[in-house]
């Protein structure tokens, strides 16, 4: 299947400054990809180049398996991460001038705001300007805006930035509902734990370079897995000094561990059963964090 | 990336012309500016005008003039003189003989305000014909006009009776001439100056008025949305030659609105009222002339809109654009300047050139057509110059609106810019 976009070798610099350095990925449809890093990683500039906001310095960008031109981003929508809405306009003419924008005549539009308000709860605020809205009901007004034209692949730059767990909740079950209707999500955010359990892919970018890609599981296969936490009873010696081990917080009945790379946990657990009595052996899951973080603290080295 | 939809400029410019029209001040300046102007108008009218005479006096009374004389025919002579036209505004009376107590008593009239001055025609005065007028209008220069007239008539008259003429004899030599202006020849640079003088004033206020105020518009709409940030929306959806071409259309539109609706309660208040009617037959605002106009506004503006959207595109807020306004307005100032000159001297190289800069020419060249005709190469000249300016301005704006609203934040350096246009 096609992928909705596609990014090969894409760079960008403004001035002397590298924003984008190399970056590639791909999203096919009914996948939900997160596009992760810290603040100034890069994140923004290379969703700018996906929307033709700005156009890439070199490496190339296709939409739907052609190479981005201004129709296609009618399958476009976006959630820019500066939000904004013309304040002193309604809620509905707000909507429906960027629904027409998008290519949609005024009855259909108004019947999808309809529909999207009612779903999210805020169909009483149509007719209220939008500087009298809260900034977490403006968000889910933006968020209706991207969603109108019913496009096929959304593009969200922190959507969940500024909103409560409740709000949060709503717009993820959103998304998850339309990747099951085949579209292809792409969101960016520097909130790492609020995607582990959303994204099918991520991209871990950090000063302009992607530092890590790959589907989630990939990610935590190849670069986890490598933290163990043992419950035993006896003496805990053994562990500090095993060759399989990098390193070890012993706190006497419980120890935390690392394994060296290329280590196999089962291994180890072998070895410890003979000298300890093990209670609880567990291989923890990295969270995407300690991965980044570890990655990043890698290169600086 | 290059593909412009009409479709979506004209989504923007509805957008932009509907919120600009439904702005409570959009409607009081609409509906203010109309009275104002016409109070403009008409006072000069009033004050210069006999009508004024009420309003300047201290009360409603005519001005009331006591003709002193020892000489009492001399004295009728004059006083029948200064009052001999049907609904004169002036009453006088007559003291005779000029004595000192007579003197002081008119005084005291005029400090109790009695009368509105005296002619002290004693002997010497007679003898020397140089007359005293003690007044307190000293400002009134239609009264001491007519008060000099009238004593000349007298003077002459009395002779002439002297010498035997018989009082109709007196009556047909001594008739006023009338003497009539009329406009008159194509390159000899005369022209009816006050109907030059009132065409300039009001439609260049209308001008130079909707220029700046709506140029000024179009940068702070640009300014707007890169503040609220939705510029960022709108690029995903919309390139930035739709957004910059919706924008001005939109806003440009709001202020021909504005001008049709003047020309509209102009021309209904001339449909009822004999003045004003008046007012535009001396203004001699014809069809032709009001085409011309919105030719030059339209083409003004889409100038001036195309520098203030750059500008606003630049900077982040009304404060920082402050400098480069400045410069941008700095034509118009220049242009205002000329008014004045241009009407007195429609045909001189310096208004000439000054009608062909394309910074000016909206106004000025205007202004030039209003008031005489200048040769059509002239004009055909500074249109052309005009256009290619509109064109020029145009490309490079757009070129620094395409980077421009996307810099939010940062005030960009001119090197910057000079890179956003290179790069564009």
């Amino acid at each position: 299947m096609t992928p909705a976009v596609e990014l090969i070798e894409v760079r960008k610099s403004y001035g002397g400054f590298r924003a984008v350095d190399s970056i590639s990925f791909s999203i096919p449809p009914a996948h939900i990809f997160g596009l992760l890093g810290p603040n100034g990683a890069g994140k923004t500039s290379t969703i700018r180049m996906m929307i033709g906001i700005t156009s890439p310095d070199s490496g190339v960008v296709r939409l739907f398996g052609e190479p981005l031109r201004r129709r296609a981003l009618r399958r476009v929508g976006y959630l820019p991460e500066e939000r904004g809405l013309y304040r002193r306009m309604t809620v509905g003419a707000n909507l429906v001038f960027l629904g027409q924008l998008a290519g949609l005549s005024v009855a259909t539009a108004r019947e999808r705001i309809d529909t999207w308000t009612k779903r999210l709860e805020i169909a009483d605020w149509v007719d209220r300007r939008v500087e009298e809205l809260s900034k977490g009901m403006q968000q889910k007004i933006q968020f209706i805006a991207a969603l109108l034209h019913d496009p096929d692949l959304i593009v969200m730059d922190e959507p969940f930035a500024g909103l409560d767990p409740v709000n949060t909740m709503q717009l993820k079950d959103v998304l998850v509902g339309l990747r099951a209707l085949g579209k292809s999500i792409l969101f960016s955010t520097h909130r790492m734990d609020q995607v582990e359990k959303l994204c099918d892919s991520i991209c871990l970018m950090n000063r302009s370079k992607a530092v890590l890609q790959g589907s989630l599981s990939e990610v935590k296969n190849g670069n986890g897995r490598r933290f163990v936490q043992i419950d035993y009873e006896g003496d805990g010696k053994c562990l500090a000094g095993h060759p399989l081990v990098d390193s070890l917080n012993d706190y006497g009945n419980h120890a935390e561990l690392r394994l060296k790379p290329g280590a196999d946990s089962q291994e180890l657990l072998q070895s410890a059963i003979l000298q300890l009595r093990v209670i609880r052996f567990q291989v923890m899951d990295p969270s995407l964090e300690q991965i980044f973080i570890e990655r990043v603290s890698r290169k600086d080295d | 990336m290059t593909e412009f939809s009409i479709k979506k400029v004209w989504i923007i410019a509805k957008r932009e012309y509907l919120e600009r029209v439904r702005t409570r001040s959009f409607l009081l300046s609409t509906f203010v500016t109309p009275i104002l102007m016409s109070a403009f108008l008409v006072l000069p009218t009033l004050i210069n005008g006999s009508a004024a005479r009420g309003i300047m006096s201290d009360n409603d009374r005519p001005a009331r003039v006591v003709i002193a004389s020892d000489n009492s025919a001399l004295a009728e002579l004059a006083s029948g003189e200064l009052t001999r036209q049907p609904g004169t505004l002036y009453q006088s009376s007559i003291v005779s003989p000029a004595s000192a107590a007579e003197r002081e008593r008119l005084n005291r009239q005029l400090d109790d305000r009695a009368i509105e001055g005296y002619v002290w025609l004693d002997d010497s005065a007679i003898a020397s014909r140089h007359v005293v007028f003690a007044t307190r209008r000293m400002s009134d220069s239609v009264l001491q006009h007519r008060l000099g007239e009238a004593l000349s008539y007298a003077f002459a008259a009395q002779r002439m009776v002297r010498q035997g003429s018989s009082s109709a004899d007196v009556a047909e030599t001594l008739q006023p001439v009338a003497l009539t202006a009329v406009s008159a020849g194509r390159t000899s640079g005369t022209y009816n100056e006050l109907r030059g003088a009132a065409v300039v004033f009001v439609l260049m206020f209308v001008m130079l008025f909707s220029l700046l105020s709506y140029g000024v518009m179009v940068m702070r709409s640009v300014m707007e949305e890169k503040s609220s940030r939705i510029t960022e929306v709108l690029m995903c959806a919309a390139s930035a030659q739709e957004l910059m071409s919706g924008k001005i259309l939109g806003t440009g539109s709001v202020g021909l609105t504005q001008i049709g609706l003047w020309l509209s309660i102009a021309g209904f208040g001339a449909s009822r009222s004999e003045y004003l009617r008046t007012a535009m037959k001396v203004l001699d605002v014809g069809p032709s002339l009001i085409v011309w106009f919105v030719i030059f506004y339209t083409l003004g503006y889409l100038l001036y809109s195309a520098i203030f959207a750059g500008v606003g595109a630049i900077f982040n807020s009304i404060d920082e654009a402050q400098q480069w306004n400045f410069v941008v307005v700095l034509p118009l100032i220049a242009a205002s300047a000329m008014i004045l000159p241009v009407a007195t001297a429609s045909d001189s190289t310096v208004s000439v050139a000054a009608s062909l800069f394309p910074f000016c020419s909206p106004i000025l060249m205007f202004e030039r057509m209003a008031v005489h005709e200048p040769p059509l190469w002239q004009v055909a000249l500074s249109l052309i110059l005009l256009v290619a300016t509109i064109g020029g301005a145009m490309f490079v704006s757009a070129r620094i609106y395409r980077t421009g609203i996307l810099m939010y934040g940062k005030r960009a350096t001119i090197r910057e810019i000079s890179r956003w246009l290179r790069h564009a």
